[in-house]
């Protein structure tokens, strides 16, 4: 029946679900880069709605079965795409080996949102800030910004660039932990750090998914490590973070600690503990996060924030000292 | 004996929401219905230079677009300042007011029409803050010319008696200390909706999501020219209100206009950002307040000086301007006490009426002041309020008459509950408790709209099938007060609550209500269904008496029957109604209910007045991390004096709904505005707290039984929000020894505090 048909219009809108990584990538070439993926669609519904999405077509990846699997994978943990964050944080593996990455997922969104939500769609959650989430019509009054189509960005007046905040809490915790991810596209199957998925870009943030790729597996050492994660926020759920710590220390002492949700991307501080201070963490943050007002809670406490949980952290390893 | 009042039971439309079944505004579909949308201001403060709609008019799926010249007239929902108008006429004075309004065959079609409207603004300097709507500006600058002495001062409200200022000079121990509050808004539940259709008929028929029916009802026939008798409001089943749907709205008027103009069907549903730009919430308000008293903390005068802030228009503001001080008389007794409140115009989304109604800032300024009295005369805050409380009948300083009053119980229950003697003061650094009181109106005894009608009706009937209809004009809007005129008939006539059937809030068949504002309706509405269904209790015993031959003051109504003391005589219920009904069918009263004559005759005597008070204590214990300065509120003890619960489910429902709501202003809502445009207009930014931040509860109702409710029945939902705040900001106190004079209290603030506290003390040491 269906090589009879004669070859299908692409019509001016469509949303198609496909059940294979193949499938999914032959259909993006089709659509030239006029497409979203969508998995939970979480994060993109709301842009839709805000009119933030100007691709036409959509490309339904949750029934691909082989992104839903968490297995171990020699000294990894092994964790599809397609996930939820429910799953993650009811798995008794990822419970016991990577606390950390359920102590991240328990701090996102709200228990009905996490159902649907998943880690590749948290790992590409868009940059956020108040001039810019936002629906059409407020965005136009205040005369858009560089991220949108005007000139300038609201926040610092100026078109050098735009300082939307990464936001993805799972990044965080994924990255102290030293995490990889495994990405499809045209070209084939390769892995990366994870860090590579993020360019430092508010305005085109991702990096590594040019060529229609799509996040197949994140891959996480098994190994014991001292985990702590701290999450600023008003509310004890609901709220996108205003400063997430994740940090990890491993029994080398080799630590590594990642701050998000206060600059373009992800923050890593990495080295061996004995090589480092309180002192230069500090510095090195500082140097790191370009943190702007682009956030409800002010920039002040913001800033002041992130040196507050580096020191908590900070005494909470070195408490036998 | 059957007894439905005093009982908790769930809602009598319970059921109906819970399954889906519930018509709400959004709900309703008509054939050949169109759907409005709208063009709001992209400025806060703009002169219309010109409107171009035809490119709007020549979309094939416009039918019609409506500017403010079709509506020109002023409304507003206090006769006093109809200062707004359905759509903006000459200029704009908020960024989200509309400006024109597109009806479409579909939502799509009218949003693509909204977006081909072209209208040329001329920008006018924004006046955002208060202080600057406080002095002289340019005549052109102006946002409403009728302000008095080129300022944009809305209203001016100010009471004094007996020489506070003087009072305070003498007091040995004043405090006088300043206030920020930033605005809040209801955050109900269901979006706002309108359906209307016309024709020549049934004339105008408007099927909206609002509070008060009665005053759209008004306010449609003077804005579109039609009489009275051609129009008809009915209230759906709705969402939630808080004070946010009982004005009439502009989008209300146009989607009126709009189904007259073209003859069809028109929806209006508003998306959750047009809900926010609607606001008509609580008013930002600056205050400094002097509280003065003597050695043992009684309360020698009390003057205050605020600041609210109204946004673009008047609303109920000239109401809430005399709130904020009047409702300061209660629940201590003031002899010496004045205030003063300017409102202002600001070029914002205006600010109205809020559960708890104008009473709730000044109520946080007033109980953290006498904390601060408490802590330096070293006296137990609890003490120190009990030494003060206002007694059961008496007349505060500005002549509000308090019948039954059950604040002392409030405050000893709270205390005892949550073994405050024991724990204030003593707990661990980063935990505290703190306390605070509060009492408000049950139910304004003065109509907003002077008129010489009463201020509910209730009709009852009664046919062959035994089922009472109670016919209201009072607004259920999810607070349950159809569920209490079911209770407060079927009480009266014995009757299980399943034979009283409630029809309310359609103008055109239910008698005039004034609307679910002022916490009113159990009270009033609740009075005048008493008094109905007490006639129809007299109507049956007569007959039923001439028939029976007993006398007619021996006969109850009692567990569906209708029997004499002696047990000579016992009908069913369906009997007694045969008797009833023989020889003239069904059986029609009526009750009503006017407030008594109260207050002195100065001016402004009138705010304020009711013919009863509700008064309630909260306790809440919090814990603050010193790190971080997060606030959360662990347990939260509250009692209320409702008078008597009629449906103590309810009561503490509407209890636990104020602790929560409460919880949200002290700590995390706010509206938040850059340059005019409001930046949180949505449920991720605005931060209603979340099941996991609301706290345990400890809910005590004290029933003081007032000698003029229904059944000893006054209000409850409202009154006890006043003290969940200042209860929150004095625990913050307790727990880490800063004060937080700012609302909402963000863990910036506390730590900005803890750090300020820090360098004075190191300054101090050095
Ligand atoms: C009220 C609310 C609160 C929230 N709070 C938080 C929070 O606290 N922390 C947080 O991090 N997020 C939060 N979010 C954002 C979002 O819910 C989560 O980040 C969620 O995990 C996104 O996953 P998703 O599957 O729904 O993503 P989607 O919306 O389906 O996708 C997001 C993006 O990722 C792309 N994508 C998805 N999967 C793949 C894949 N396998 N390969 C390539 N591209 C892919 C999509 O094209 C899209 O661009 C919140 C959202 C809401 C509405
Ligand atoms: S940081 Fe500037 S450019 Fe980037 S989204 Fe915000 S306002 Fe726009």
């Amino acid at each position: 029946m269906k090589n009879d048909s004669p070859r299908e219009e692409i019509a001016e809108r469509s949303y198609v679900v496909v059940t294979t990584v193949e499938e999914a990538v032959a259909r993006a070439r089709e659509l030239r880069g006029d497409y979203q993926y969508v998995a939970g669609g979480t994060d993109l519904e709301v842009h839709r709605r805000q009119e933030l999405v100007a691709e036409h077509h959509v490309i339904d990846l949750t029934a691909i079965k082989e992104l839903h699997a968490i297995s171990i994978d020699g000294e990894e943990l092994s964790i599809g795409a397609l996930v939820t964050l429910d799953e993650i944080i009811s798995d008794v593996v990822v419970r016991e080996r990577v606390p950390l990455l359920a102590t991240a997922a328990r701090s996102v969104a709200t228990p009905v949102i996490r159902k649907s939500a998943t880690v590749g769609g948290n790992l590409l959650v868009k940059n956020r800030c108040t001039f810019y989430d936002q629906s059409g019509s407020w965005r136009s009054s205040i005369g858009s910004c560089l991220r949108d189509n005007g000139d300038i960005c609201q926040v610092v007046g100026t078109d050098a660039g735009c300082y939307s905040r990464n936001v993805s809490d799972m990044a965080a915790a994924f990255i102290a932990l030293g995490a990889t991810i495994v990405v499809r596209d045209q070209k084939g199957e390769k892995r990366y750090d994870l860090t590579a998925l993020y360019s430092g870009d508010g305005i085109r943030n991702h990096n590594l998914l040019e060529n229609d790729g799509i996040i197949l597996r994140v891959q996480v050492p098994i190994k014991p490590v001292a985990s702590w994660y701290r999450k600023l926020r008003l509310r004890e759920s609901l709220d996108f973070t205003s400063c997430t710590v994740a940090a990890a220390v491993d029994e080398r002492n080799y630590i590594r600690v990642c701050i998000n949700g206060v600059s373009m991307a992800p923050v890593l501080i990495e080295g061996d503990l004995a090589e480092l201070s309180l002192e230069e963490l500090h510095r090195r943050a500082r140097r790191s996060c370009q943190t702007v007002d682009n956030d409800l809670l002010p920039l002040k406490y913001r800033r002041e924030m992130i040196h507050i949980y580096l020191e908590e952290w900070w005494g909470s390893i070195h408490v036998d000292a | 004996m059957t007894r439905v009042v005093g009982k908790g039971i769930p809602y009598i439309d319970a059921r109906k929401k819970a399954t889906g079944q519930a018509m709400f505004a959004d709900d309703y579909k008509f054939p050949n219905m169109l759907y409005v949308k709208f063009l709001r201001s992209p400025h806060p403060h703009a002169r219309i230079v010109s409107i171009d709609t035809s490119r709007a008019e020549a979309h094939p799926g416009v039918r019609a677009v409506a500017i403010g010249r079709d509506l020109p007239l002023g409304f507003g929902v206090l006769p006093v300042s109809p200062d707004e108008t359905a759509m903006a006429v000459e200029k704009v004075r908020y960024a989200g007011e509309i400006v024109a309004a597109v009806a479409g065959e579909t939502e799509e079609a009218a949003l693509e029409g909204v977006r081909l409207v072209e209208v040329r603004y001329e920008p006018i300097r924004a006046f955002l803050e208060p202080e600057d709507s406080l002095t002289e500006c340019a005549p052109e600058e102006q946002i409403h010319e009728h302000c008095k002495n080129g300022t944009n001062i809305h209203k001016i409200a100010s009471l004094r008696f007996n020489d506070p200022e003087a009072a305070l000079e003498e007091a040995p121990h004043v405090r006088t200390l300043k206030f920020r509050f930033a605005g809040v808004t209801h955050a109900f539940t269901e979006p706002m909706a309108t359906v209307a259709t016309w024709n020549e008929d049934d004339g105008l028929v408007v099927i909206s999501a609002t509070q008060v029916p009665h005053y759209l009802h008004r306010t449609l026939s003077k804005i579109l020219g039609l009489p009275l008798h051609r129009i008809r409001v009915i209230k759906p089943a709705l969402g939630g209100g808080f004070g946010g749907k009982s004005d009439p709205f502009p989008h209300e008027l146009i989607t009126a206009h709009l189904a007259m103009k073209t003859g069809r069907p028109v929806k209006c549903r508003f998306s959750r950002e047009e809900v926010f730009l609607n606001n008509h919430g609580r008013h930002p308000t600056d205050m400094t307040i002097s509280v003065g008293c003597d050695d043992d903390g009684k309360i020698q005068a009390l003057n205050a000086d605020i600041v609210i802030d109204g946004g673009a228009f008047g609303s109920f503001g000239v109401v809430t301007t005399y709130y904020n001080g009047v409702l300061l008389q209660g629940p201590y007794r003031i002899d010496r006490f004045g205030f003063r409140t300017r409102r202002v115009y600001t070029n914002k989304p205006q600010c109205g009426a809020m559960r708890g109604h104008g009473a709730v800032n000044p109520r946080y300024a007033m109980e953290v002041t006498l904390d601060v009295l408490a802590h330096d005369l070293r006296i137990d805050p609890c003490d120190l309020r009990l030494g003060n409380f206002l007694p059961s009948n008496t007349l505060t300083v500005g002549q509000l008459r308090i019948t039954s009053n059950g604040v002392k119980d409030c405050l000893l229950a709270v205390r005892e509950r949550s073994d405050w003697d024991r724990r204030y003061g003593k707990l661990p650094f980063g935990r505290g408790l703190g306390v605070a009181c509060g009492f408000y109106i049950s139910g304004s005894a003065l109509p907003i709209i002077w008129n010489r009608y009463p201020q509910t009706v209730v009709h009852l009937k009664l046919d062959f099938d035994g089922g009472v209809v109670v016919y209201s004009g009072a607004s259920d809007i999810g607070q349950g007060s159809d569920t209490v005129l079911a209770q407060v008939v079927a009480e009266t006539l014995g009757l299980p609550l399943e034979r009283v059937h409630v029809k309310a809030a359609d103008t055109r068949h239910t008698p005039v209500d004034l609307g679910s504002y002022s916490s009113r309706v159990t009270f009033m509405v609740g009075n005048a269904a008493l008094k109905a269904a007490e006639k129809m209790k007299a109507e049956i015993s007569r007959a039923v008496a001439r028939e029976k031959k007993v006398p007619e003051d021996t006969i109850m109504f009692t567990n569906g029957r209708v029997v004499s003391e002696d047990g000579g005589l016992d009908l069913s219920w369906d009997d007694g109604v045969e008797i009833a009904l023989a020889g003239r069918g069904a059986l029609a009263t009526s009750g009503w209910y006017i407030s008594p004559k109260l207050g002195g005759d100065f001016k402004g005597a009138g705010a304020g007045l009711s013919p009863s008070y509700s008064f309630g204590a909260f306790i809440s214990e919090v814990e603050v991390n010193p790190a971080t300065g997060h606030v959360r509120v662990v347990k939260v003890w509250g009692a209320h004096d409702c008078g008597r619960a009629l449906n103590p489910k309810a009561v503490e429902g509407q209890i636990e709904g104020c602790i929560h709501m409460g919880l949200g202003q002290a700590l995390s809502e706010e509206m938040r505005y850059n340059a005019g445009h409001l930046l949180n207009s949505n449920f991720t930014d605005y931060r209603i707290p979340t099941a996991l931040d609301t706290p345990e509860m400890d809910i005590t109702i004290v029933e003081s039984n007032d000698p003029e409710g229904p059944f000893g029945a006054k209000e409850a939902g409202e009154g006890p929000i006043h003290p969940v705040l200042p209860s929150i900001g004095n625990a913050v106190f307790d727990a880490v020894g800063v004060r937080m004079y700012e609302l909402p209290i963000t863990p910036d603030k506390v730590l900005a505090a803890l750090k300020a506290r820090k360098n004075a003390e190191q300054e101090q040491v050095s």
